[in-house]
């Protein structure tokens, strides 16, 4: 599953295959030079429908609240300004909301991720009565819309007096289905289970397998894991929307909502919110851009 | 597998497993199984939040079946379920043949790229659109007046352009990400497949049929089902870009449920069209799962 790396020359035939390395396996084309441009034009086209509302938002953030929907628009915002920032940090709570979306993503990624790899290593390396079942009962949780859990969840969390964001926007979360898969479907594949033998042998307990031998080597599906929890979390929106009331308290996405939905439309805010909201998500992303591009296609190929 | 706990070796080693699944199933019970039985229990219920529920058996769901809006939603929701599936998914699997094209370069800025936007919050998306997207000073019409001399298309605010727009957020969003599991099946269909095709002397579109979309069967079933269960609950785009308008032209089932249970307090009515909406989808997915042969233990 590394990155495709393309080999030089066409495999003659009567080479031998060579074996596992999936690493080239493309359709050849016939090298027709006219086919390459246009595709080269196609994809570089949709990447301009992909980065061109990004880069009007970025551009548009530094831009008069006058100049933001200027036509032609202006790449480089002339003249530009950090007024907007300076007026959403200082007239709003923002970075409340950025330490409550931040802290409360970062608690519920680090408890899933260990939920999920134990119980992960558990389906992929034991034997045990019921296992089918409550493997196949964690594999459906997948198809349960959110929509069903949504109003008597909020009732419950309400009633038992737990609606407090520490509590209501992490635990609910820690323990997804996809995780649990995601974690079995690697450690099958790429944990022998001669190392957890000779740990055995060693006198390891079963936990310090897990913890000591296993957990060092999940590197890969765990900074995938990480990331896609972190997002899931970060991103979430109709759930705090119910839950939480108090505007110091929102998060992020809540505290753009009101933003947005205010009388003046006040995109010269709405606009630095904005990017100033897809930092710590665009940065987590492309540093751990690998393992989460390869820890999920690895994942649905072998699954 | 080799032999792990067929040898007799203790007790712990036996309960072990059972141990490391044990919070999974904890958190499970506690924050989906409850609230399932508890959504069930209001469902049949008339509650606006204070006192006691009220018993009043099937009613809700009877007049579920009565309700122009909730049909509407059930109809909204399809129609993004078809979206997503028949739009969305064919578009990634297109440009997952494009980035596979043998010595691409770049390929990895166009997959990273791609992506982006599944990484960005729906709300940023959502208010970045309204504003592009906005009749009188939108990006979007600006660049028709300037081209053809007419934009006042009213994107967000016509039943069938409000639909199309919130349609083409979601490809925009969803289609990076799913080209990831479409790129990643294809690269692991075996070379040799093709090159027997070409000796065989197929066409572009019989290799296709013949040898790739049986190649990424498994894949493509895990794309088509996560993309049901994903659309089929859909509530931050339409919510957020259209506000389930004009009128109720973009409403969806997830978004009934929320209005009905936090705009109106009717909770027992939400329940009941929340548990609908379950039956549904849960339904369609394992049969979808079964036929399709997904999610069994190796």
């Amino acid at each position: 599953m590394s990155a495709a790396t393309p080999t030089p020359a066409a495999a003659r035939p009567g080479e031998a295959p060579r074996t596992p390395a999936p690493v080239e396996n493309r359709p050849r084309r016939r090298g027709s030079r006219t086919g390459r441009v246009a595709l080269y034009v196609t994809l570089t086209a949709l990447l301009l429908v992909f980065v061109a509302p990004m880069v009007w938002a970025v551009s548009g953030s530094f831009k008069p609240r006058g100049d933001i929907f200027e036509y032609p628009p202006n790449l480089i915002p002339s003249p530009g300004t950090f007024e907007n920032f300076r007026n959403l940090l200082s007239g709003q709570p923002f970075w409340n909301w950025f330490a409550i979306s931040v802290v409360t993503a970062l608690l519920a990624t680090a408890i899933a991720v260990f939920v999920c790899a134990l119980a992960g290593f558990a389906f992929a390396k034991y034997r045990f009565a019921g296992k089918r079942l409550l493997f196949s009962v964690m594999f459906s949780s997948l198809s349960v819309p959110f929509a069903v859990i949504l109003v008597p969840l909020f009732v419950l969390i309400v009633k038992s007096g737990l609606s407090n964001p520490w509590f209501a926007l992490i635990v609910p979360w820690v323990a997804p289905a996809f995780g649990i898969f995601m974690m079995q479907q690697y450690i099958i594949q790429s944990i022998p289970d001669e190392i957890l033998e000779a740990a055995r042998i060693d006198g390891a307990s079963e936990f310090g397998i897990f913890w000591r031998v296993v957990l060092p080597l999940l590197r890969p599906p765990l900074g995938a894991l990480a990331v896609w929890q972190f997002l899931q979390s970060y991103n979430s929106f109709l759930w705090p929307l119910v839950l939480i009331s108090d505007t110091d308290r929102y998060t992020i996405p809540l505290g753009l909502n009101i933003l947005f939905k205010a009388e003046n439309r006040s995109f010269d805010l709405v606009l630095p919110g904005a990017v100033l909201a897809s930092v710590p998500t665009i940065l987590v992303f492309l540093l751990l851009r690998k393992q989460l591009l390869e820890g999920l296609s690895a994942g649905a190929v072998k699954g | 597998m080799t032999s792990l706990s067929t040898r007799p070796d203790g007790k712990r080693r036996q309960l072990a497993p059972y141990a490391f699944i044990a919070p999974f199933y904890v958190l499970y019970g506690l924050f989906m199984i409850v609230p399932i039985g508890a959504g069930v229990y209001l469902s049949m219920t008339e509650w606006v939040g204070l006192g006691t529920p009220e018993f009043v058996g099937l009613d809700n769901f009877a007049n579920l079946a009565r309700d122009t809006s909730f049909h509407k939603a059930l109809g909204n929701s399809m129609i993004f379920v078809l979206i997503s599936v028949l739009i969305v998914v064919p578009a990634s699997l297109l440009i997952a043949q494009a980035l596979n094209t043998r010595g691409l370069r770049a390929r990895d800025l166009f997959r990273v790229t791609f992506f982006i936007p599944m990484v960005l919050s729906p709300i940023v998306i959502a208010l970045v659109y309204s504003l592009l997207l906005d009749r009188d000073y939108g990006l979007v019409n600006s660049v028709l007046r300037a081209l053809f001399g007419a934009g006042t298309t009213d994107w967000l605010g016509d039943p069938t352009l409000a639909k199309v727009s919130v349609g083409f957020v979601l490809l925009w969003r969803w289609v990076g990400y799913l080209t990831i599991f479409f790129l990643a099946a294809l690269q692991a269909v075996p070379r040799e497949r093709y090159e027997a095709a070409e000796l065989d002397g197929a066409g572009p579109w019989r290799t296709f049929t013949a040898v790739t979309l049986p190649g990424i069967r498994p894949v493509t079933a895990f794309v088509v089902v996560t993309s049901f269960i994903g659309s089929a609950q859909l509530f931050d785009e339409p919510f957020l870009i259209t506000g389930g308008g004009p009128g109720e032209e973009t409403l969806t089932v997830a978004m009934f449920v929320y209005r009905a249970a936090f705009d109106r307090q009717q909770f027992g009515y939400a329940a009941a069209a929340g548990l609908v909406l379950f039956v549904i989808v849960f339904g369609i997915s394992q049969i979808l799962n079964r036929l399709l042969s997904i999610g069994r233990t190796s």
